[in-house]
């Protein structure tokens, strides 16, 4: 009985689902005891949620021979990741994607990783130790009424696994063609009654991209991170997490001389950051339950007579949720955040002021009514936020979610996001270098204000027999007050906000399993834009102000799990051309081994196969950046 | 927030063989309550009739529900699968699983499924309320179940102390 219940244990933790032998074969009590929370109360949530959500597994990562966190972001298809080199992502969802781009709130364990210097991700310096994470949701639209300012065209949480997970030991080493080698390991038990305690290492560097013509482009980097994660569950409901890291990284950067535009010069950045955070939640799994959060982040940035910044950040965060009658569902709460950003300045980029502490605060709340139970449901809820640069901000949203039956699901959904001011939008100050071929500065401008998305949202999600499931979501975003680069004088460029954009398209994601040892899914997304200056600015063209976005992308991915341990697996997507700065259409090939024996993994892959090498985004007017084709081989122990 | 956002969503992705886990356990302890409820004879035309599991409305176990009671028989009846539309198609049927969207529209002809002497089963809020018999729920992330004693009494059905035993007895179906 023991042995029987141990395998449905596992298969409680893996992602495989019990047969009927194996539950038949338990006695009512033991039947009483398998876990199904995770499968199917959230499965059906998801099933009648009114957004366009995506869930990257644990088993999807392990199967696409990944190591960075960016790298796990390209399994969902309702994002545009794009690698400009090396170290550096494009990431965003539904256009206006940029290095800088900032309409996307990307959290791990609820804590925010975007900075304030530009409300956008830092990629070389936030990741993680791949296998402690549990899953990553992707949300693709507007979830300003939840989450707040910079969540306007996307939310992404990733969420590690919990301690009570990772008792016993793993160690990992890889080494690879581009990636240049990973070592990590990890430690974990149980400490005290019901607290689980687990800690990890990580190194890992990375080779150079390829310039065009073939050569090493200065971009080599490599970043060290240690963290741990603890859990204390003095019962089922509630629980209490710990979790912080630090790191340290280097990274080469390819710098165009001032004095010479035709050399590339190597230029050297250092970061380093630590943070901590702990997370009181009580009532999981019921109706009624609360939710604090509180959390310290500091991240230090230094490029040699360019930038060198130290960013603090304190955050406070409260929630509550609650049944409100038999139809309502209630959710409210408030939060704080300080970011005390410290800056010191160089002859050619400055912030005014150079330090400065910008405060955050909001208050949400949402009412999730069963207009008609199990059928059809509203979704209200607002966000009111005072935010350090512009103001007080409305994020309204609603939406409504109709479920005809157990395999369909219809909704709709009318949002406003808003993206308040960053500090480079307003304290930015680029002395001119007309020798260098910059004749006006550059400035951040004090009326700056935030730019406002109102989205019209539509979707479908449907489940066709037992094996196939896909969903179908359409947007049209309407965009006012985007920023733009405009003429103040003969001299002076200013940050402000002059232009409206239309964003409108379409999101396809499928998934299917023929057999049970064998797994598809594709994805499809589609965008059009319409961008257009207001009148009364007199704008000054840049390159890819309006985002640098491909008309069209599509992936597909399948795998196989094999006999005697081993998984196959293979990949493709293909990117349009980006239209300014121009970078041509690619396609990108992937092949995965797996082979697992007892408590060892070893994994075998090929990226970007299709192609020698190529090129993902030209930012600005940096050197144009290419990916090689690469291979890697990693091994792992479980003990 | 982790815990609003993985609120609202599945582990798994869009791709899943077949009823999540906890459909599945439900079909294990529909195939438990055939074998640990008692029907009076009348329940049955003959000896060796088939003692059925109806589905009425959704079906949320596909084919997992019959691969579990193949080739299954309780005191010499084997037991049989069969799904029903309406309730009016319903004829002989001793377990009656009735899907959430169905039981909303059901309301109080549950009582004339009582006098056929019917098992019923159901997940939705009010299903004991309304005159059912025994209500899924899920607590502390695991599968339980809810029994109106009352209820299955009136119907002529004994429930064995086994059962009696891991279930949570209520006599009026108020919860």
């Amino acid at each position: 009985m023991a042995a029987l219940l141990g395998s449905v244990a596992r298969a409680a933790e893996s992602d495989s689902l019990p047969t009927p032998a194996q539950l038949k074969g338990l006695s009512l009590e033991e039947l009483m005891d398998v876990k199904v929370t995770l499968a199917s109360r959230q499965a059906e949530e998801l099933s009648r949620s009114a957004s366009s959500i995506q869930v990257i597994t644990r088993d999807e990562i392990r199967r696409a021979g990944i190591f960075t966190l960016p790298e796990a972001l390209r399994l969902a298809s309702n994002l545009q990741v794009a690698r400009i080199d090396a170290r550096d992502w494009a990431i965003t969802a539904r256009g206006q994607n940029a290095s800088t781009a900032n309409k996307l709130l990307v959290m791990i364990d609820g804590r925010s990783v975007y900075t304030p210097l530009y409300a956008g991700v830092f990629w070389d310096a936030q990741d993680v130790l791949i296998d402690n994470i549990d899953h990553i949701e992707v949300i693709s639209g507007p979830a300003g009424a939840l989450w707040g300012a910079n969540a306007v065209n996307g939310v992404i949480n990733i969420v590690t696994r919990p301690s009570e997970e990772m008792d016993g030991g793993y160690a990992t080493a890889a080494a690879g063609t581009f990636m240049r080698d990973l070592e990590a390991v990890r430690a974990g038990g149980k400490f005290a009654q019901d607290l689980h305690v687990y800690a990890w290492s990580r190194r890992f560097r990375h080779y150079p991209s390829d310039l065009p013509d073939g050569s090493n482009a200065p971009d080599a980097w490599g970043l060290s991170q240690s963290g741990f994660r603890s859990d204390w569950t003095p019962n089922p409901r509630d629980r209490l997490t710990v979790i912080g890291s630090l790191y340290q990284g280097r990274a080469s950067q390819p710098t165009t001389s001032q004095t010479q535009p035709s050399q590339v010069a190597v230029g050297q950045i250092d970061m380093d950051g630590e943070n901590l955070e702990a997370r009181w939640s009580q009532g999981n799994g019921e109706p009624a339950g609360i939710e604090i959060q509180a959390y310290f982040d500091r991240t230090a940035r230094l490029i040699p007579s360019t930038f060198q910044e130290d960013l603090r950040t304190w955050d406070l965060e409260f929630q509550h949720r609650f049944p409100a009658g038999d139809r309502n569902a209630i959710t409210w709460g408030a939060g704080y955040r300080l970011s005390q950003d410290d800056v010191t300045n160089s002859a050619v980029l400055q912030f005014r002021p150079a330090y400065r502490d910008l405060h955050d605060l909001n208050l949400f709340a949402q009412d999730q009514i069963e207009v008609w139970p199990d059928r059809v449901r509203f979704t209200l809820g607002a966000r009111l936020q005072r935010t350090a640069y512009s103001g007080l901000e409305t994020m309204p949203s609603a939406r409504m979610a109709w479920t005809p039956d157990s395999r369909n699901t219809l909704w709709a959904a009318v949002s406003r996001a808003v993206r308040a001011p960053s500090r480079i939008d307003v304290d930015l100050y680029v002395p001119s270098q007309p020798q260098a071929g910059l004749p006006l500065s550059v400035e951040g401008g004090p009326d700056m204000g935030s730019e406002y998305l109102t989205a019209y949202e539509a979707g479908w999600r449907t489940r066709m027999g037992a094996m196939m499931s896909m969903a179908l979501s359409s947007f049209y975003n309407r965009y006012t007050d985007l920023r733009i680069l405009e003429a103040a004088s003969d001299s002076v460029a200013v940050i402000a906000n002059g232009a409206d954009q239309d964003v409108y398209g379409l999101e396809a994601d499928a998934g299917w399993q023929p057999t049970p040892w064998w797994q598809c899914r594709a994805g499809a997304t589609w965008l059009k834009k319409d961008f257009r200056s207001q009148a009364g600015h007199a704008q000054i063209p840049v390159p890819g102000i309006s985002g640098e976005d491909p008309d069209a992308q599509y992936s597909l991915r399948s795998s196989l799990d094999l006999r005697w341990g081993f998984t196959a697996s293979v990949w493709l997507r293909y990117v349009s051309d980006l239209g300014s700065p121009a970078v041509p259409y690619y396609s990108a090939a992937g092949l995965g081994l797996g082979w697992a024996w007892r408590n060892l993994e070893v994994t075998l892959s090929g990226q970007d196969l299709s192609e020698r090498r190529h090129q993902e985004f030209q930012d600005g007017s940096r050197t144009a950046m290419e990916i090689p084709s690469s291979a890697s081989a990693r091994v792992a122990a479980r003990f | 927030m982790p815990a609003l956002l993985s609120a609202i969503l599945a582990l798994s992705g869009p791709a899943q063989a077949g009823p999540d886990k906890a459909h599945r356990v439900q079909a294990v302890f529909l195939f438990n309550f055939a074998q640990f409820v008692d029907w009076p004879d009348s329940a049955f035309h003959g000896p060796k009739d088939p003692l059925v599991v109806g589905i009425l409305g959704d079906d949320p176990f596909e084919d997992f529900l019959d691969e579990v009671v193949k080739g299954e028989s309780v005191r010499d009846r084997p037991i049989v699968v069969k799904r029903f539309k309406r309730v009016e198609d319903i004829q002989e049927c001793h377990v009656l699983f009735i899907g959430a969207n169905e039981a909303s529209l059901l309301d109080g002809r549950l009582g004339s499924l009582k006098e056929r002497k019917i098992l019923t089963v159901g997940e939705s809020r009010d299903f004991l309320a309304q005159g059912g018999m025994i209500r899924f729920v899920e607590e502390d992330g695991k599968v339980r179940f809810k029994i109106n004693l009352d209820a299955v009494q009136e119907a002529d059905l004994s429930v064995s102390s086994k059962l009696l035993k891991v279930a949570q007895v209520t006599m009026t179906g108020r919860e």
